[in-house]
């Protein structure tokens, strides 16, 4: 595996000014996604990962936000020093985006045919005509029936699902080296997501792009991702293998969230979830930002001499949690082979190095995800029939 | 490129009847609602009307007859006497009808051969067309009286705005002549035909209106547009703008104007399209700030689309409807002022047509009041100024989301 990563980025970081004084969302973020990947950046809401998105896109509001440092190259153009115009030659074409709210990312004023049209036309210097046609084929492409006509049709006449069906095909139609898709089926109900995320996998596929998928679901994360990347507070905190986060999750954040996802066949009772909130990006807490709600370091904290701990008072409770983590910021080191973490608990944490998450790695693809189309229409059909049985 | 695409969906539009009611779009479902209501519809036929004088005043009011013949040959005095605006006028309108009907072509295709058109007639019909400088307007009156005319077509109202009628004078009943069957409106102090010039006005009082508001909406476009697109000091500076000339009384500047220089409509459009634009610039401004946080706009940036594209073909179409409830009370508000200036005998050369200069007429020089002065005109600034008024009304209804559910 030598292939060059397709995108790196190095060490970004990004800041907002904010009238209650600068904040800072994303710290010391380094990622790296191979041609072909899916990698997963996963998190709560306010931990930096769709601002990450977006800077890679340069699309983040200037001013108020600003990169501090940081490098982003797609394969050896370094983004960042682009002009915008240069800039805009590689949105659409080379990296192109598809965004959380179906309902609100397609123009209304315009029929969908216009708009895939408009970017068509752009980047492949074509004529309407063939512009026309090639829309109605990435239409086509990803399962809207009767494409010719719905080029035709404007926005509202549409469902959710077959506007981010519209948004896929118009960001597919440039045939992108990258797709950042920031929380793409957030807005779907769930059969509509499961529609969706298969026909990404199945488009990514056939057209060998690499996927950002940014997401906080995790039941996504697991069915799709190759690479995951956790991010909390601004960092990234863990980055290993899918297999490895789902079986091995080694820093308390992961294995919180994890925890937290209702499993199949558990007992009844409350869900499980990490006390505490995410911290305000303008008061972040000094050290590991975790460590309010870490129920590693509160352990670890009482078998400990009370030197060594700091007692935390909140409204709720009083505990104390190691000294350490309070006021060394964890970075992120390699703590086994291919798995990055970042945490002054984790075994091995203090003798590993710390080196960037560069993790070359593919799912193995398991027969049951081949004939997707079916396998989607057959559970609709299947829902179809229970939701008339229960009106019989 | 970009209304390449437009066009080819109003195309399909026309093409499937059957998906009318369906495919409209956003706003021509708009421009349905608001024409569903009588008021609306009755408004746009006034306007219609006051358009249609406007294009085709000389075969509605002209002293020389349309067709005659004289000692065994026909000819046309009227279509002799036609001027270079005359000619454009009726041009402009043929041609547009003709363009609009061309449905192959995108609609920026269309402006485009339309302008094209016009300005080509325009500077043709300067060279070309010379009406003759000296015009006996009561030549052929004379003619008839003398029998020398064996056919006559006259039109409908047979006599020119500058029409003295100095072959009618009468020292004993001087003018103006109250409403008779010659002259259904009356006649003013001068003698001209109060319709005929009532007709002729229509051209001032159309231009007026739609040239100074389309300055004004050209100008707040643009202004309020960066405004709220870059925001930060651009909207500072542009909004400080928007205040200086917000600050301007527009009478005062046009009165101070009108009395300085030589009196001339254009410099009244102008002046009034100069300081009515911070009105649009505000709305303009307020949509685009509504409009940039939304997620197709960051689709559109994300796609690669340059700024003028996002600025102008996704962000202000849909800022467009607020526009065109201000434009059309900007239009009503234009007439409203030139018949202001005129009425107050400042606005327009002495010799133009318009409605406010025959009111300012309907008091007598020698005292007294004139009603069929005052009335007429004023009848027809107050049912256009409504007009605009209605339609300006039924569009904002109409763009309400809260009355208008989809």
């Amino acid at each position: 595996m030598t292939q060059k990563p397709l995108l790196q980025i190095r060490d970004l970081n990004i800041a907002f000014d904010t009238p209650r004084g600068q904040i800072r969302p994303v710290r010391d973020v380094s990622l790296d996604i191979f041609p072909g990947q899916i990698v997963a950046l996963v998190g709560e809401s306010g931990c930096g990962k769709s601002v990450t998105s977006l800077s890679i896109l340069r699309l983040i509001p200037t001013p108020p936000g600003k990169v501090l440092s940081g490098k982003i190259s797609l394969e050896s153009r370094d983004l960042l020093a682009l002009t915008e115009k240069e800039m805009r030659k590689v949105r659409g074409k080379d990296i192109a985006m598809i965004f959380q709210e179906p309902m609100t990312s397609l123009n209304p004023v315009y029929t969908i045919g216009d708009q895939i049209v408009e970017a068509i036309m752009l980047h492949q210097h074509v004529d309407t005509k063939r512009a026309y046609e090639i829309a109605e084929e990435s239409l086509r492409e990803v399962g809207i029936a009767d494409a010719h006509r719905r080029l035709h049709e404007y926005p509202h006449q549409m469902s959710g699902g077959m506007r981010q069906r519209v948004m896929i095909a118009m960001a597919l139609s440039c045939k992108p080296r990258l797709l950042i898709a920031d929380e793409p089926t957030t807005a779907l109900d769930v059969t509509i997501q499961a529609q969706i995320l298969e026909l990404l996998r199945k488009l990514q596929r056939e057209t060998g792009m690499a996927i950002l998928l940014i997401t906080h679901d995790l039941g996504v994360v697991a069915e799709n991702a190759d690479v995951v990347a956790v991010m909390y507070a601004s960092r990234v905190v863990e980055v290993a293998t899918v297999e490895e986060i789902f079986d091995h999750p080694k820093h308390p954040y992961t294995q919180g969230l994890l925890r937290s996802v209702p499993k199949l066949g558990a007992p009844e009772g409350r869900l499980e979830s990490i006390s505490g909130a995410v911290p305000n990006p303008a008061r972040f807490p000094t050290g590991c930002k975790f460590h309010p709600r870490c129920p590693l370091t509160r352990q670890a904290a009482v078998k400990v001499p009370a030197d060594q701990t700091v007692e935390i008072k909140t409204v709720e409770e009083k505990f104390r949690v190691l000294k350490i983590c309070t006021t060394m910021e964890p970075e992120l080191r390699e703590i086994e082979q291919r798995h990055w973490g970042a945490c002054h608990l984790v075994e091995n944490y203090e003798r590993s190095k710390v080196s960037l998450p560069v993790l070359d790695h593919r799912r193995e693809v398991t027969a049951n995800v081949v004939d997707t189309e079916h396998e989607g229409s057959l559970v609709l059909d299947e829902l179809e029939q229970g939701r008339k049985e229960q009106n019989s | 490129m970009s209304s390449a695409s437009i066009n080819s969906s109003a195309g399909s539009l026309a093409d499937a009847p059957a998906h009318v009611e369906k495919r409209r779009g956003w706003l021509a479902s708009v421009v349905h609602h608001a024409l569903s209501r009588w008021g609306t519809r009755l408004s746009l036929a006034w306007i219609g009307l006051v358009a249609f004088c406007a294009v085709f005043a000389p075969f509605l009011a002209n002293s020389f007859p349309l067709l005659v013949k004289i000692d065994g040959h026909w000819s046309s005095p009227a279509m002799t006497h036609l001027t270079a605006v005359d000619v454009t006028l009726v041009i402009a309108v043929f041609s547009s009808i003709v363009i609009l009907n061309f449905k192959g072509l995108s609609r920026l295709a269309q402006a485009g051969i339309f302008l094209v058109i016009l300005l080509a007639t325009l500077t043709i019909a300067h060279f070309v067309i010379k009406p003759p400088l000296v015009r006996g307007y009561e030549e052929y009156r004379e003619l008839k009286q003398e029998g020398r005319v064996q056919a006559m077509l006259p039109a409908p109202i047979p006599y020119s705005p500058s029409d003295h009628l100095k072959d009618q004078f009468d020292f004993t009943h001087p003018q103006p002549w109250a409403p008779s069957g010659s002259h259904l409106f009356g006649t003013e102090q001068n003698g001209e035909d109060v319709l005929s010039v009532m007709i002729y006005a229509c051209r001032i009082a159309m231009s007026i209106g739609f040239i100074s508001t389309g300055i004004a909406v050209f100008i707040g476009i643009i202004v309020g547009g960066f405004m709220g697109y870059f925001v930060g000091w651009v909207d500072l500076l542009g909004m400080r703008l928007v205040e200086v000339f917000g600050a301007i009384p527009t009478i005062y500047l046009l009165l101070a104007f009108c009395a300085a220089f030589e009196r001339d409509i254009y410099m009244v459009m102008a002046i009034i399209g100069l300081t009515g634009w911070t009105s649009d610039a505000r709305f303009v401004r307020a949509e685009f700030l509504r409009l940039r946080g939304q997620d197709f706009v960051h689709a559109a940036i994300a796609a690669g689309l340059p700024l003028r594209s996002v600025l102008f073909r996704h962000l202000l179409p849909n800022a467009l409807a607020p526009i065109l409830v201000s434009a059309s009370f900007g239009v009503a508000a234009a007439i409203l002022s030139e018949s202001v200036l005129s009425f107050l005998g400042l606005g327009l050369p002495v010799d133009a047509a318009s409605w406010g200069r025959l009111l300012n007429q309907s008091v007598g020089q020698g005292g007294g009041f004139h009603l069929w002065l005052a009335m007429y005109p004023g009848l027809a600034i107050f049912l256009t100024v409504f007009s605009y008024n209605v339609i300006g009304e039924s569009l904002r209804d109409a763009l309400d989301p809260r009355l208008n559910p989809q």
